[in-house]
């Protein structure tokens, strides 16, 4: 009675309630990837003996460097591969990888009222199937992986009703940013978002991975979507296809310890112009009077500047956001027939998405406009291996953080949605795909 | 336990934990070493730094250590010397990650930033749970009874450990 999709989760995992207003909260899945786990696997294996909890509740991926690019990269990897064969963990690596949060649901390991953790931020993108999923530091994954719990302050929960429907042009990525733009960068610190409201229920998957993926980026802990019959085709059509899992809801009376409601058929094509995700206006608007001198100078604009006049110097469309094949196929539709202007790269979330993509001909679309489509991997979203961009450069990206240098050192980000990056990309500036000849595909 | 020592104070919000640590940094499988690229990913971290060589303790705005939860950002601080940060408001990865590597994180009221960011030098009491700055009155401020021990006791992972047969039951109980 009375209780959110949140608590209800939450409730069926606590093992033992503990001092400071802690729980003891069970995980029934850890995802492991090169970047943060090798510490805490050194760690387990020096202090406890190499004993983990359930091998079974792990799975492991070479993801954010791969193929590694250096010495240092390539020991990670090595850790990670050699640890996981030797713990009997699964394991995903060069040839059958891609970003974790993107291999992970798309195998079908996410079923609804699971909790999964990870340390990696966007872990939250896992709360589309209804599951509690949370990013966390490397420590505490250890944890994780030798006590099968974490420890946790109980999350609020805030409902986001997002009612009506979407307009034909704005897309889960501007839901994200509209989210973010109604509580604030900082305004989910402390909760999980439950997402609610007949915009939600209309969202395919990938879309609602979009939206959850973007919940760290109101420093939410979580976002999490009750599970229907959508989530349902989605699992059974997944490679271990679950079954047996039931799909909770929260209550007709629920109550919340924060409600906001976004009328979504207000939601525009949205471009982010400042150095946080809550920095951001329709792409038809200007940068606002009341913008942070910090973030102005960074970015370089001034107050009432039109997004639409923003030359950009690269265009990237690809991360954990926004890769998946929904994603590429969107872009490609607006891609096809044109030529790019701009250095442009796609890089696919998974080997999966990936092969999908040329099975239909998207890798074609891509190249012929000049584009770099790339192995799956994190790629240029954090400035880690390939596509880094220069000072002072602008890059329109698909991405999900606009942070100063994220994705190289004085490096300028704009957020868009993968169909905004794409129309930028053949514009050589901010430009919507309103402004491009969408050409019919040729019939096969 | 006291910290005592020197302030760094950078009073802007949202200093997220690429600033602190910038991604390319993130290939070592060490926890050590990582103190020379503390705040480089700030265009004037590394100035600010050299400011206050010997600091201990980092004094922000709100929302410090949002974004990546990259446990690389308090083990660059910590290598660096840092010992405690103090802010209006922590983002909830960064802050469990302070505690997990005796960080002491304290919470203030935004209206006291500007007078912490003002002060030279600082002793905190973790037991007790107050601050002195520059030698003046104790403040008290609050800690997470149970993440303290972790500061101050045995860490993260004993604790954890400690539980493993508990998890076992409660796990073999649902099952049932």
């Amino acid at each position: 009675m009375n209780r959110s999709l949140f608590d209800k989760v939450w409730d069926a995992h606590v093992v033992e309630e503990l001092a400071g207003g802690n729980a003891l909260v069970f995980m029934d899945l850890v995802v492991a990837h090169e970047i943060t786990t090798p510490q805490g696997a050194i760690a387990i294996e020096k202090e406890f003996g190499d004993r983990l909890y359930d091998k079974n509740r792990i799975v492991a991926m070479n993801d954010h460097v791969s193929p590694a690019k250096d010495t240092a990269t390539a020991i990670q990897a090595q850790v990670v591969r050699r640890w996981a064969k030797r713990q009997g963990i699964t394991m995903y690596d060069i040839g059958d990888n891609g970003i974790c949060h993107v291999i992970v649901p798309e195998r079908g390991y996410v079923t609804p009222g699971m909790t999964v953790c990870c340390g990696d931020s966007h872990t939250c993108t896992l709360g589309a199937f209804g599951a509690f999923a949370l990013g966390i530091g490397t420590t505490a994954q250890a944890g994780a992986m030798l006590a099968g719990c974490l420890i946790l302050q109980r999350p609020k929960v805030m409902r986001v009703e997002v009612t009506g429907k979407l307009a034909p042009d704005a897309t889960a990525k501007d839901l994200a940013l509209g989210v973010i733009a109604k509580i604030g960068f900082r305004g989910g610190t402390g909760y999980v978002l439950e997402y609610t409201g007949s915009a939600i229920s209309a969202l395919t998957m990938e879309e609602r991975m979009t939206l959850c993926n973007m919940a760290i980026e109101s420093g939410a802990t979580s976002g999490i979507i009750a599970a229907d019959e959508t989530t349902r085709a989605y699992l059974g059509a997944t490679p271990l296809a679950p079954t047996g899992y039931g799909t909770l809801r929260a209550d007709d009376d629920a109550t919340y310890d924060a409600t906001v409601t976004i009328d979504g058929s207000r939601i525009r094509p949205t471009v982010s112009w400042g150095i946080n995700p809550g920095e951001s206006a329709p792409i038809d608007g200007v940068v606002p009077a009341d913008a942070e001198a910090a973030s102005l100078e960074y970015m370089d604009l001034h107050p009432g500047q039109a997004l639409t006049s923003l030359a950009v110097d690269q265009a990237f469309i690809g991360s954990c956001t926004n890769a998946r094949i929904s994603d590429l196929r969107a872009a490609a539709a607006v891609m096809r027939g044109h030529k790019v202007s701009i250095p442009t790269i796609v890089t696919p979330g998974s080997q999966a998405v990936r092969r999908q993509a040329e099975r239909e001909g998207l890798h074609d679309i891509f190249q012929d406009a000049g584009a770099l489509w790339t192995h799956s991997s994190c790629g240029p979203c954090l400035g880690m291996s390939m596509g880094v961009i220069a000072p002072g450069a602008r890059c329109i990206s698909s991405t999900n953080r606009n942070f100063p240098g994220r994705m190289g050192a004085g490096g300028r980000v704009h957020l868009a949605s993968p169909v905004v990056v794409a129309a930028s990309a053949i514009l050589g500036r901010i430009g919507s795909p309103a402004e491009i000849d969408v050409r019919e595909p040729v019939p096969a | 336990m006291i910290v005592e020592g020197n302030i760094l104070a950078i009073p802007r919000p949202n200093i997220d934990t690429d600033q602190i640590i910038p991604a390319h940094y993130l290939t070592s499988i060490d926890e050590d070493g990582m103190g020379q690229y503390c705040l480089s990913g700030m265009p004037d971290g590394p100035a600010l730094l050299a400011g206050v060589p010997d600091a201990k303790i980092l004094v922000t705005g709100e929302n410090i250590g949002c974004g990546s939860s990259r446990e690389h950002a308090a083990w660059a601080l910590r290598d660096r010397g840092f010992r405690a940060v103090i802010a209006p408001s922590f983002a909830r990865i960064f802050l469990e990650n302070a505690y997990n590597n005796a960080i002491v994180p304290i919470v203030i009221d935004p209206a006291q930033l500007a007078t912490f960011a003002a002060a030279k030098r600082a002793t905190i009491d973790v037991d007790n749970q107050t601050i002195r700055l520059d030698g003046g009155d104790p403040i008290r401020f609050e800690l997470d009874e149970l993440r303290k021990a972790f500061i101050t006791g045995g860490g993260f992972l004993p604790f954890l450990a400690s539980k493993i047969d508990r998890v076992r039951a409660w796990e073999a109980a649902c099952r049932k």
